[in-house]
């Protein structure tokens, strides 16, 4: 063993930090992991899960014949098995309808979730709906993170009025309730799932920048910043290199943790009808298909409780499961504990 | 103090005039001939959409159309509403009580429930109760609110066949149409009582009884949460230490000393909590179909209503502007220590 080895203490490796040890001793954040994984096991395979019922559309766009999907979707051997489970046509996203029936079916071999009203395969939503969710939820908190990066960053590279300008902005956008903000947004963007994650990005940035203009401004006043700074390190080199990386871990982490309550939004949203187009596997939308077969009153009651049941219990979930892995994680984070 | 006061109440102005700003910005991105649709009060309007934009210059660029509205807001005129089919101001004086009573009949549960879990859970802490309090949290942070509502909808309701939806049954509300009902504040909890009608207010009241649930169950976990923490923080004080050693009994010096100081940070829950409360009634109304100013907007962002959803949102950003200046004022009252320069 050579000197330098012996003088320089190991690092500690990431999953030996007492805050990892932390993490993994709470019974919450397992449970929360264990259904983000079921649900992101299901995301992934959803092809391969629905291999039976994909509709015609689909099946073009995968340029293969229904029995060579089939046989395709069973063989993770298959090079295309991978190609179709990672990027799988778009027309894939669309629930194949059974029939044009307004009214539901219940459970059946076949159909194991029943039919929704307007002929919609409940099961195939649900599996390729998990898909969608992950993807509203990632893809939001990455728009949000952008704006957030650019407008916490100016405001607290620049500072004066400049900050002061969008400091107010953020009490203004912050100050009235996301939902309705975003409520108007999505009406005046259209439908369409892009436009209704944009509405929901605008209106879930404001406290993401201003964490990161407070951690810049911390960063800022740092000695090793006003090193640099004496030895001539130019100011977007600065700001990019040295303040920037040291001030975004804690807005990144918290925002990655709000997909929950994105996906509330985007479901939200989405049952009011000003979600996705209509027929694409989304949670949200196939509860608003549900709407007028709730509580069917007159009649016997709770007989179509599936077309509500199971869009609602998969949110339900897939919130739960990143809520308690976010809360876990901030316990872990908390230098109080 | 008074200064810090006359000061917020002058920025109330500002924060809607840089709301309705970026608002009205966005809808520069929709066609002359669907901000006409705003302006259209009948069908046979529709066929002249083309004398409607050029009236109100909504071919025009952005500050042009933006003092059209605000010279109308100005002078009272909010426009009228293509959902309600009536003046914007009116619909809101109708809507606004059905609201307002639907929010106050869940804000005490909501404060109750959220501040006696809390503070059970801080006593116990890191007991069983305060594991099994925190996952009950958990998940009513993560239900969405129409999800909740169906929920309850469908088993309560629909299931059980308990309380009812809406407002009032429809045969009442014909009968108090044709009868001398005074709608004094327009709540019918109150009017009933007012007018001597008991079986109004109690018909009122089961109504208010799921949909004020729904809201509880997702609003009182974020105060308990609050509430927690805070509590938590007071017990590890000097002070308790003290009321303890003096040999003051464990209930007093949680109630007593502790749980008044650990009411404080609660109170500026208000603001967050009344925007959970706002974002949850607007699904909560369209669910129980209870017509309220939540239902109206949730339809009108459907159907592109543009008037009625700005004249909505200037509405929230009054009110929450307002109950924001009022917590900081509250909180000064409170505690003392605080002081606004």
């Amino acid at each position: 063993m050579s000197n330098s080895e012996l003088l320089e203490p190991r690092r500690e490796r990431w999953y030996e930090s007492k805050r990892f040890k932390r993490f993994r001793r709470n019974p919450l954040a397992v449970i929360g992991v264990v259904i983000l994984l079921f649900f992101s096991f299901v995301g992934l395979f959803a092809p391969a899960l629905t291999a039976d019922r994909l509709g015609r559309a689909c099946i073009r766009d995968l340029g293969m014949g229904r029995s060579e999907v089939r046989q395709v979707l069973r063989d993770p051997l298959d090079l295309r098995f991978w190609k179709t489970m990672l990027v799988p046509p778009k027309s894939c996203y669309n629930i194949p309808r059974v029939s044009y029936s307004p009214r539901p079916k219940p459970p059946s071999k076949k159909y194991p979730m029943g039919i929704a009203s307007g002929g919609y395969d409940i099961y195939y939503g649900i599996v390729w709906g998990t898909r969608t969710s992950f993807f509203i939820g990632i893809l939001v908190v990455g728009i949000v993170m952008v704006i957030a990066t650019v407008v916490g960053g100016v405001a607290g590279l620049f500072g004066g009025w400049l900050d002061n300008l969008l400091m107010r902005l953020v009490d203004v956008v912050y100050s009235i309730p996301s939902l309705v903000l975003a409520m108007v947004f999505a009406s005046i963007f259209g439908r369409g799932l892009i436009k209704t994650m944009i509405a929901i990005a605008l209106v879930a940035w404001p406290i993401y920048a201003r964490m990161l203009r407070g951690n810049i401004l911390q960063v800022k006043a740092q000695d090793y910043i006003s090193a640099a700074h004496a030895v001539g390190v130019g100011n977007l080199r600065l700001f990019f290199k040295h303040i920037l990386p040291n001030a975004i871990g804690p807005m990144v982490i918290l925002a990655s943790l709000d997909i929950g309550a994105i996906v509330i939004t985007a479901s939200t949203l989405a049952f009011l009808g000003l979600g996705a187009d209509v027929g694409y596997a989304d949670w949200g939308q196939m509860i608003s298909f549900a709407r007028s077969w709730i509580s069917n009153p007159g009649g016997e009651p709770l007989k179509y409780w599936y077309v509500w049941f199971w869009p609602s219990v998969a949110i339900a979930l897939f919130v739960l499961g990143w809520n308690l892995l976010g809360d876990a994680v901030r316990d872990a984070l908390d230098p109080r504990g | 103090m008074l200064n810090y006061i006359i000061r917020r109440v002058l920025q109330i102005p500002l924060v809607l005039f840089v709301l309705s700003l970026i608002i009205v910005g966005l809808m520069q991105l929709l066609s002359p001939q669907q901000r006409a649709a705003a302006f259209v009060t009948s069908d046979k309007q529709i066929e002249h959409l083309d004398q409607i934009i050029e009236k109100y210059h909504l071919d025009e660029g952005f500050l042009v159309q933006y003092g059209m509205w605000a010279r109308e807001v100005l002078k009272g005129n909010l426009g009228f509403s293509r959902i309600s089919k009536e003046p914007v101001t009116t619909t809101i004086r109708k809507r606004f009580p059905a609201s307002v009573e639907l929010a106050l009949a869940a804000f005490v549960p909501i404060v109750l429930v959220g501040v006696f879990l809390g503070t059970i859970a801080a006593v116990n802490r890191d007991k069983l109760i305060d594991q099994v309090l925190r996952v009950v949290a958990i998940i009513g942070w993560s239900l969405p609110t129409f999800v909740m509502a169906i929920w309850l909808v469908a088993w309560v309701y629909g299931g059980l066949g308990w309380f009812g939806i809406g407002r009032l049954p429809n045969e009442m509300l014909i009968d108090l149409a044709t009868s001398n009902f005074h709608q004094y504040t327009g709540m019918y909890t109150i009017d009933g009582i007012l007018n001597g009608r008991l079986d109004v207010t109690w018909q009122a009241l089961i109504r208010l009884v799921l949909p004020a649930t729904a809201l509880v169950i997702v609003v009182s976990a974020g105060i308990m949460r609050v509430m927690r923490s805070s509590m938590l923080d007071e017990l590890g004080k000097d002070y308790v230490r003290t009321a303890r050693a003096k040999g003051l009994t464990e209930n007093r010096v949680i109630y007593k000393h502790a749980w008044r100081n650990a009411l404080i940070p609660v109170i500026t829950m208000a603001g967050p909590m009344l925007g959970r409360m706002i974002g949850g009634i607007v699904v909560i109304e369209l669910i129980f179909n209870f017509p309220g100013l939540g239902e109206w907007a949730a339809k009108a962002a459907t159907q592109l209503d543009m008037t009625t959803l700005l004249a909505f949102v200037m509405l929230i950003g009054l009110i929450m502007a307002t109950v924001n200046l009022l917590v900081d004022i509250a909180y000064v009252i409170v505690d003392p220590r605080i002081r606004y320069e």
